[in-house]
């Protein structure tokens, strides 16, 4: 019988782990992903949980377990935060490349200077181009549910590839909310188990990550490449499995509230989301025709599904939980690939960017107040003044 | 080019590179006097001066003040281990409840 | 917007951590039995505790969805329950409390007592002083509820259960059998509520 719990983001993705039948799991600990592992090695040391529960010495080497133990037939399941996540980053391509899926649980912390345990996207943005699939839960439900999906979707003979499982850090990992835990049988229907197609096998022996030759370096590359291409298609359809399996609601890459009548929408990922929804609500009891348009995978990038959901509206705003330090728009990174996605369009709408929630700083609805104004402006002008606001530090 | 520049309320403004002055002596953005549900009473009487306390206490909250000869106690840093109290060969150390001292008051608006 | 009821609780690092929690989730237990809309949870910056410093635990209690769920802290308080007596001396404990609010503290002492500790007591419309620590015994700490885990302990077995029914003495935010409802130690609820002293300021 499925049974509803209070769960943190963390003990969500704990279960998660647990619903998926992981057999490797490999910790280091920092805050604020800690709290999984904590479950996790409860779990299993009361014997509900048969894995095999690894400390690494470090994110390095907790990763490398992750993917040592993916290369040996196992699902692994490994976790960070931070600077934690940084301080892996030699081991994402090498899992990536080796198409090891494993996953990763990601529960974001600002990276240093000075110590911040706050939340801000920055940490495992910064390995978006190594070639895990990515994406970032709302609620501790999100998270369970993304748990199992990832695991699905990245062990899919089509895919073979790792995946970071992200739940911003303290907003959703250390706030609890209601989550519905399946029947053990429902999931196990759901996800098949992982077979890796050369495992490390003495009786077959195999050799893992051989050196080449510079020229042979592309052929390596358009696997990755062609296994990203694949990959929205098997999206979609774990997804859709997964909806019709436990009940849920969720849309493959991008989730609309509405939007039908809307000149400007928010487009977000991860947990601001809750207020941004909240925020909506209250612009359209006094006139404003806001809506709001999540995010749930940045790898692979939906460029479809943004050019369609965002191409209706008059204009966007991307709320930015992450920096790009001197990109293009000079603030965060999701506005790149959003006007990228737009660009093509004969009719886009105006794009511009909110640096908000940094360092764990809460998106009030104050500041998405402030983004509605400053939209509506560009929706009535069709232009924006600029690419990028930083909430609360604009000079006058 | 931009001509850009940053507001930063004032409240909110950090150093560059979040680069600050350490600590010498005493630390005041780091009191750690509300820790303590009691305090160690000192009987000067009883005191050999044996320094013990300055020994082993984890925060030198204990020191001998030359001029009065006596030992003097830090209440802004002392976080009430009371391990200066099991030390005390003479027994001149006591721990008292810490509302048995209507003076004293270590008041912050956040812990740390 | 529904005004959201703000509840902090204050409790000694360590060996109140556990207690501290269990007390926040039987007060947010407790109101969503009533068909509240709750949330309980840990300063996130109070965390890792060492022993003995002043912890924060939070609950909010309102009529509808909690829109101000991801505010790091309960900036004003309505309620501030004080786990530790000492602890009155070093922190302004009703930092940010709408006048009106209420105190309940576990100690030996008295009301009277305790009001000389607290120079902005103006705040307050009452204070209520139960011994808490005399009615539950202690309980071993354990570790398993923090940083997002799941509780494994019994909710409400040691000194959080008679102070949930000294808070519902106090407030009547919650009702008393539904504190009794949700605590381990349903006879230390009814003992605290009875034994509690309400002051009114």
């Amino acid at each position: 019988m499925a049974k509803e719990v209070f769960y943190s983001g963390c003990a969500a993705a704990a279960y998660g782990a647990k619903f998926s039948r992981v057999e490797v799991i490999s910790s280091y600990p920092i805050r604020p992903y800690t709290g999984i592992m904590m479950e996790l090695s409860k779990l299993v040391a009361n014997g509900d949980l048969d894995a095999e529960f690894v400390h690494g010495e470090g994110e390095h080497a907790q990763v490398s377990i992750a993917y040592g133990a993916s290369a040996a037939g196992a699902r692994a399941y490994t976790g960070s935060s931070g600077v934690g996540v940084t301080y892996a980053m030699e081991c994402y391509s090498p899992a990536a490349g080796g198409r090891l899926p494993c996953q990763m649980a990601i529960a974001d912390r600002a990276l240093d200077p000075p110590g911040d345990f706050g939340s801000e996207h920055t940490d495992v943005m910064s390995a978006r181009d190594q070639g895990w699939i990515m994406g970032w839960a709302e609620t501790p439900q999100e998270v369970f549910d993304n748990t199992i999906m990832y695991y699905r979707i990245g062990e899919d003979p089509r895919v073979m590839l790792p995946q970071f499982c992200c739940q911003d850090g303290y907003f959703v990992s250390h706030i609890p909310g209601k989550v519905i835990l399946p029947d053990q049988k429902a999931v196990d229907e759901y996800l098949p188990p992982y077979n890796n197609p050369h495992p490390l096998d003495p009786t077959r022996p195999v050799s893992h990550g051989p050196q080449i030759f510079p020229d042979q370096g592309p052929a390596i590359d358009l696997q990755r490449a062609q296994a990203f291409l694949d990959t929205p298609k098997v999206i979609a359809e774990a997804v859709k499995d997964f909806n019709k399996q436990f009940g849920r609601k969720y849309s493959p890459f991008v989730e609309e509230y509405m939007t039908d009548d809307a000149d400007i929408a928010f487009f977000i990922m991860g947990g601001h989301a809750r207020t941004a929804r909240f925020a909506v609500n209250h612009l359209r009891k006094k006139g404003v025709k806001a809506g709001m348009v999540k995010l749930r995978f940045v790898r692979p990038w939906p460029t479809e599904a943004v050019a369609e959901a965002l191409s209706k509206f008059k204009a966007v705003g991307t709320i930015e939980t992450s920096t790009s330090y001197g990109g293009a728009m000079r603030g965060g990174n999701l506005i790149h690939e959003v006007r990228a996605s737009l660009y093509d369009l004969p009719k886009r709408p105006a794009v511009t960017s909110f640096m908000a929630g940094l360092g764990g700083e809460v998106v009030t609805l104050n500041e998405f107040y402030e983004m509605a104004k400053i939209l509506t402006e560009a929706a009535k002008s069709g232009k924006v003044k600029k690419g990028v606001y930083w909430l609360g530090f604009e000079p006058d | 080019m931009s001509d850009f520049k940053f507001k930063i309320p004032k409240h909110l403004e950090v150093p560059m590179g979040a680069v600050i002055p350490a600590p010498v002596k005493e630390n005041p953005g780091m009191i750690t006097g509300n820790w303590r549900t009691e305090r160690p009473v000192i009987d000067h009487e009883a005191c050999t001066l044996c320094l013990n306390c300055f020994i082993f206490c984890p925060d030198a909250c204990w020191h001998l003040d030359e001029k009065t000869e006596k030992m003097m106690w830090n209440a802004r840093y002392c976080k009430g281990c009371m391990i200066c109290v099991n030390e005390c060969p003479a027994d001149c150390l006591t721990p008292q409840n810490e509302l048995d001292f209507p003076k004293g008051v270590v008041r912050l608006d956040k812990p740390f | 917007m529904a005004e959201v009821k703000q509840v902090t609780i204050w409790a000694r690092g360590v060996t109140q951590d556990m207690e501290g929690r269990h007390l926040s989730l039987l007060v947010a237990n407790s109101a969503d039995k009533d068909g509240k809309f709750v949330q309980a949870w840990d300063d996130y910056a109070d965390l890792p505790d060492r022993v003995g410093v002043p912890l924060r635990k939070y609950a909010r209690i309102s009529e509808e969805e909690i829109e101000m769920r991801y505010e790091y802290e309960n900036k004003q308080p309505n309620v501030v329950i004080v786990m530790d007596d000492t602890i009155i001396k070093g922190m302004d404990i009703l930092h940010g409390m709408p006048k009106g609010g209420v105190l309940v503290v576990n100690s030996k002492r008295s009301a009277d007592d305790l009001l000389k500790f607290i120079p902005n007591k103006e705040l307050l419309s009452s204070i209520t002083v139960v011994d808490a620590s005399g009615i539950a015994a202690d309980v071993a700490v354990d570790f398993m509820g923090s940083e997002g885990g799941v509780e494994v302990a019994a909710v409400g077995k040691g000194i959080s259960a008679p102070l949930a029914g000294a808070a519902s003495k106090a407030t009547g935010l919650l009702k008393l059998e539904s504190v009794v409802a949700v605590a381990a130690n349903k006879e230390g609820v009814k003992q605290g509520a009875e034994a509690a002293k309400v002051k009114k300021l």
